[in-house]
């Protein structure tokens, strides 16, 4: 048993666990061993009687406690932290060069570690927003608004037509350009539904990530934050896109549109590409170059164009799916994106659902699976069938881009023809229809 | 002198994060840019070094080259600690009676140098309270670490540094000592009693820097400065005593100056560019006409005490130098070196005038053509300057080829770790240490005395055997036969002999070659004075011992080639011979030697020898020649 301070016995762990963080400690074991520390929260993977303590020399280490383990308080409890105070902000009245706004939803872009899970965990609060990127308003001033507090895993199309909202209320209330703060597992679904959902643009919506967390020397937030509000201050583009690391390296960034863009890589720092086409453009050395398919601002006034509506589903077709799953997966939907194989194909006995689904009014749109390349339904005796067997082909739109347009289409009609003639109708240049074999436009 | 070591080895099992192979390779492919910032720990600190070195501004380029991946690029979580490694750490920990923690946790810690892609090393603590004996003397072992080893240096530009991707990630096991060693010689022994006890894990890799030590040295009244990554093992006292003179000679100059009263007064520096438009040559005279400033730092007091002082090389001008450098330039001009550099007495008096200065006051001047870099510099050297009132600041220092050290940054602090949340806690079950216990090597003087009484050796030629690391190679190729003697010589001798090659690494021949080697000399195919040269020869590219014996023309004399080659000396010179009788052995055996050119044996040519001059004395005499040589 252990012997605390007070005299009183009790297993040693609750002893440890009840002392707060940062109280120093002998824990002395069986064998006369002492370690001297201060506790520290234990990895969520940690034994689950392993005790962490951070000894003088910085390092962590776990510490297994059984009943034999003697535990002895040192020094006082410790006082609470001390926050360091972040740089104050520039003030957004009156900036004759124009201010942007900062929208933030959380994702590794705007996260620290916690100590405690060992993961990392998202902050909303404006001071650790600028604190982290003090480059933010080396070009000009910046008005941050936190709007979620979350992993873009937990960021869906209800969120998209909040984020819109925001955004159309920044530029009302003037800003010259926003900036999103996105985690980036679903940067690109978000980016196109904000494509569908914001029009008459009068400045660049731009979502910007980080593939390496900001309490980490070498995290890419800074440098893609930096280059994404030099995008956001850009007077010639009016859409939405996307701004990250274009290579490995910290000076050039991509800038992608909305609709074409797609996170290739689990980890890299120039994970996201443009599929089947070019980037709108790069941003290199603070200097933002554009090609001119860009979409230019629109004379406004901007507008959220709603509503959506979320019974949709993207089904990814694989060989062994029979046609119980895929009945199963299209229960209660009003429209399913289908991710086929090569120009848009699935087995043979599945043609029978798409005919019974689509007779139901259930809008089946076809994409590809592969990574380049469109959809075609001419091509193969399959793709004709499932043509004549009412799914509709959405030529060279990612899955995931079909399936945001899916959502805003749902919203906005409720006959399957009318559905079906919002989707096939470019919208915010998300059909690219001309594929150059070396990404020229 | 309080002298603490951490010995850091390089292990050979693989990267300890990533599944490449621990090898270094100069071929490169790619390139990528990047650059770092502090960050804040687990109490949003930042620490001392990692701020000083962001100030710098660098950039980073990393060469990418066929033994990394995307892990060290900083661009892929880092996989699962290499588990053979981590044996090697628990191994060194039973040898040395050190505590094994229960459950690793790795730490990030922060290095903004850019040595690490990532801006932190990954670093875990792996035992604690060990000891080593030496001679009598037990020495403290605070902690035995696994972490990874950074990336190497190409070059370093005045804006960007070059590093190479292949060294990063390489297993280091880091054994820190007490500070308990008291001189350079004990320095030096402890380090190299850890590197024999590292080696006989037989996973310590060899080569150019796969050892290096930190020396953490301080002096009654000094303070601990840390003199980082000594590769040369026979150079740590000189730079422990180095370093024990330095600090000496520092607080001698701070009594000096204590006893002026002197101090560096608060406020800025000025601007004495004006004074410099006149003068055309010198560091000041660039600065002045690229339109940067002169600034002139007085220090009351320090008139004399800047420059050299009697009976030491080291001086307080050189250390405020050493701070402008740090931050990118080329040096200072302080007062006691003026006149001088461009600097005329006039011209010396006009500033001593300006800054007010009376006799016994210095002053420093510095000048660039960027006035940021400028007013840094002069900060920085004014804080050292006030620093030297006070006594020995802490510092990391780093090791030159002459013996001596230069600043490096401030001495780290604990705010510079934090978990490494990529990589889960590993427990140490007390299965895996029951494991280990059973398969510890043999410790180095256990293996000193087996060797010495199973060979007969003497006792330096085993200590040489067992501390230069080359003893397994030595067990191996006697129980192949070969006769234990010669092994020895050819390990100690004759391999490190070898030049090394021009890009610095050094030869390491196979055991296998080795093997031939000593073969090719045992049967008699070349003599023991021809191995060096095949050695050469196969440093120098040849494929094989075969070819290596070729190209150094030391085979084709067969013994009854040598008799013929020897009797037709001593015949030669037959009157010679009859005349001086035995002694004429030994001229004889030199000019005999010149034309075997090892390609025979020494003793062998010598019998021959001796029996050809008996034959030409048994024409006259039978009396035995050369007796004794």
């Amino acid at each position: 048993m252990a012997r605390t301070e007070s005299g009183a016995s009790s297993d040693p762990l609750t002893v440890l666990r009840g002392l707060p963080s940062g109280q120093r400690v002998e824990i002395r074991d069986a064998s006369g061993h002492a370690w001297n520390g201060a506790i520290v929260p234990s990895h969520e993977l940690s034994g689950s009687r392993i005790v962490s303590l951070k000894l003088e020399s910085g390092y962590n280490v776990g510490v297994a406690i059984d009943a034999s383990t003697a535990v002895r308080v040192v020094g006082a409890p410790p006082s609470a932290r001390s926050e360091p105070v972040p740089a104050g902000r520039a003030s957004v009245e009156g900036d004759p060069g124009g201010w942007i706004t900062l929208l933030t939803t959380g994702g590794t872009i705007a996260s620290r570690v916690d100590y405690e899970t060992g993961g990392v965990r998202p902050v909303s609060d404006e001071r650790d927003i600028l604190a982290f990127y003090p480059e933010l308003e080396g070009s000009g001033a910046v008005r941050v608004i936190p709007v979620f507090d979350r992993l873009s895993e937990d960021i869906g199309p209800a969120d998209w037509l909040v984020l819109a909202q925001r955004v159309v209320d920044a530029f009302r209330a003037g800003a010259r350009g926003v900036v999103i703060a996105h985690g980036t597992d679903t940067l690109g679904f978000t980016a196109a539904g904000l494509s569908f959902l914001l029009t008459d643009l009068p400045g660049p919506v731009v979502l910007v990530g980080a593939q390496r967390s900001p309490d980490r020397p070498s995290s890419d937030g800074p440098s893609n934050i930096e280059a994404a509000a030099a995008v956001a201050r850009d007077r010639r583009l009016g859409e939405v896109v996307v701004v990250m690391h274009a290579g490995l390296s910290d000076d050039r960034f991509a800038v992608h549109r909305g609709t074409w863009v797609r996170k290739m890589h689990s980890s890299r720092r120039d994970a996201f590409e443009s599929r089947n086409g070019p980037p709108l453009g790069s941003v290199h050395g603070g200097t933002v170059h554009l090609l001119p398919l860009v979409r230019p601002p629109s004379a406004g006034p901007p507008r959220v164009d709603g509503p959506i509506d979320e019974n949709a589903g993207l089904l990814w077709f694989y060989p062994g799916l029979t046609v119980a799953r895929a009945r199963a997966f299209a229960a209660g939907v009003r429209g399913v994106v289908v991710a086929g194989t090569g120009l848009g194909h699935v087995r043979s006995e599945l043609i029978d659902w798409v005919r019974s689904v689509t007779a139901e009014g259930v809008v089946v749109a076809m994409t590809t699976q592969c990574l380049e390349g469109g959809a075609d339904p001419y091509v193969y005796a399959t793709g004709r069938e499932l043509l004549r067997a009412g799914a509709l082909y959405l030529d060279d739109l990612l899955p995931e881009t079909a399936y945001a347009k899916l959502v805003w289409a749902l919203g906005h009609a409720d006959d399957p023809g009318r559905i079906k003639a919002l989707l096939t109708q470019d919208r915010a240049g998300e059909f690219l229809r001309r594929h150059r074999a070396e990404g020229e436009a | 002198m309080k002298v603490g070591l951490e010995v850091h080895q390089q292990l050979l099992t693989g990267k300890l994060f990533c599944r490449c192979p621990a090898e270094l390779s100069d071929e490169t492919g790619g390139s990528f840019v990047r650059r770092l910032r502090p960050s804040s720990g687990e109490d949003r600190r930042v620490d001392a070094a990692a701020a000083f070195e962001a100030s710098r501004g660098y950039s980073f380029r990393y060469e990418t080259g066929p033994v990394d991946c995307l892990v060290e690029m900083d661009e892929e979580p880092p996989r699962p600690l290499s588990e053979e490694a981590l044996d090697v750490a628990l191994t060194l920990a039973l040898l040395l009676d050190a505590r094994p923690v229960d459950e690793v946790e790795v730490m990030r810690k922060i290095v903004v140098d850019g040595s690490n892609t990532s801006g932190f090393q990954r670093t875990a603590l792996v035992a604690v309270d060990g000891a080593i004996e030496v001679r009598g003397k037990r020495h403290e072992i605070l902690s035995i670490c696994l972490e990874e080893d950074a990336a190497r240096k190409v070059r370093e530009g005045r804006d960007e540094v070059v590093y190479r991707l292949d060294r990063l990630g390489i297993p280091l096991v880091e054994i820190a000592t007490g500070p308990d060693i008291q001189s350079g010689p004990e320095a030096r022994e402890v380090a190299e009693e850890i590197g024999a006890l590292v080696r006989a894990t037989g996973r310590a890799r060899r080569g150019i820097g796969a050892t290096r030590e930190d020396l953490n040295v301080s002096i009654e009244g000094g303070h601990r400065i840390e003199i980082k990554g000594v590769q040369e093992l026979r150079k740590i006292s000189e730079y422990v005593e180095g370093e024990g003179g330095r600090q000496r000679a520092l607080l001698a100059v701070r009594d000096e100056l204590r006893g002026r009263g002197a101090a560096v007064p608060p406020g800025a520096p000025t601007d004495v560019a004006a004074l410099f438009g006149s003068i055309s040559s010198g560091p000041l005279s660039a600065a002045a006409r690229h339109g940067g400033p002169v600034l002139a730092l007085p220090l009351p007091g320090f008139a004399g005490l800047l420059g050299p002082r009697p009976g030491t090389e080291e001086r307080l001008g050189r250390e405020l130098a050493e701070q402008a450098r740090a931050v990118g330039l080329r040096g200072l001009v302080h007062s006691d070196e003026l006149p001088g550099y461009g600097v005329t007495s006039e011209l010396l008096a006009r500033v001593r005038s300006e800054l007010g200065l009376a006799d016994r006051d210095g002053f420093v001047l510095i000048a660039d053509a960027s006035p940021e870099r400028a007013r840094t510099a002069i900060r920085r050297v004014a804080e050292r300057a006030g620093a030297a009132v006070e006594g020995i600041p802490g510092e990391t220092r780093d090791p030159l080829p002459d013996g001596r050290t230069r600043y490096s940054r401030p001495l780290p602090g604990r705010h510079r770790m934090y978990p490494e949340t990529d990589i889960p806690p590993i427990p140490i079950p007390d299965a895996r240490l029951r494991r280990l216990r059973s398969g510890l090597p043999e410790r180095p003087a256990a293996r000193l005395a087996r060797l010495e009484s199973q060979h007969g050796l003497s006792r330096d030629l085993v200590r040489q055997l067992v501390y230069g690391g080359v003893a397994d190679s030595f067990e191996t190729l006697t129980a192949r036969g070969h006769a234990a003697a010669m092994v020895a010589r050819l390990l100690v001798q004759d391999v490190p002999a070898v030049p090394a090659r021009s890009d610095g690494t050094a030869f390491e021949p196979s055991l296998e070659q080795l093997g031939q080697i000593l073969s090719a000399a045992s049967r008699g195919r070349i003599g023991k004075e021809g191995i060096p040269s095949v050695l050469r020869a196969l440093a120098s590219g040849s494929p094989d011992v075969d070819s290596a014996i070729a190209t150094t023309g030391l085979e084709g004399l067969s013994p009854d080639g040598l008799a013929s080659l020897v009797d037709r000396i001593v015949r030669n010179q037959a009157s010679m011979v009859r005349a001086r009788g035995g002694e004429a052995f030994s001229p004889l055996m030199g000019d005999v030697m010149k034309e075997v050119r090892g390609r025979r044996d020494g003793r062998e040519v010598a019998d021959e020898l001796r029996k050809a001059i008996a034959r030409v004395l048994g024409e006259t005499s039978s009396a035995p020649p050369g007796a004794g040589t």
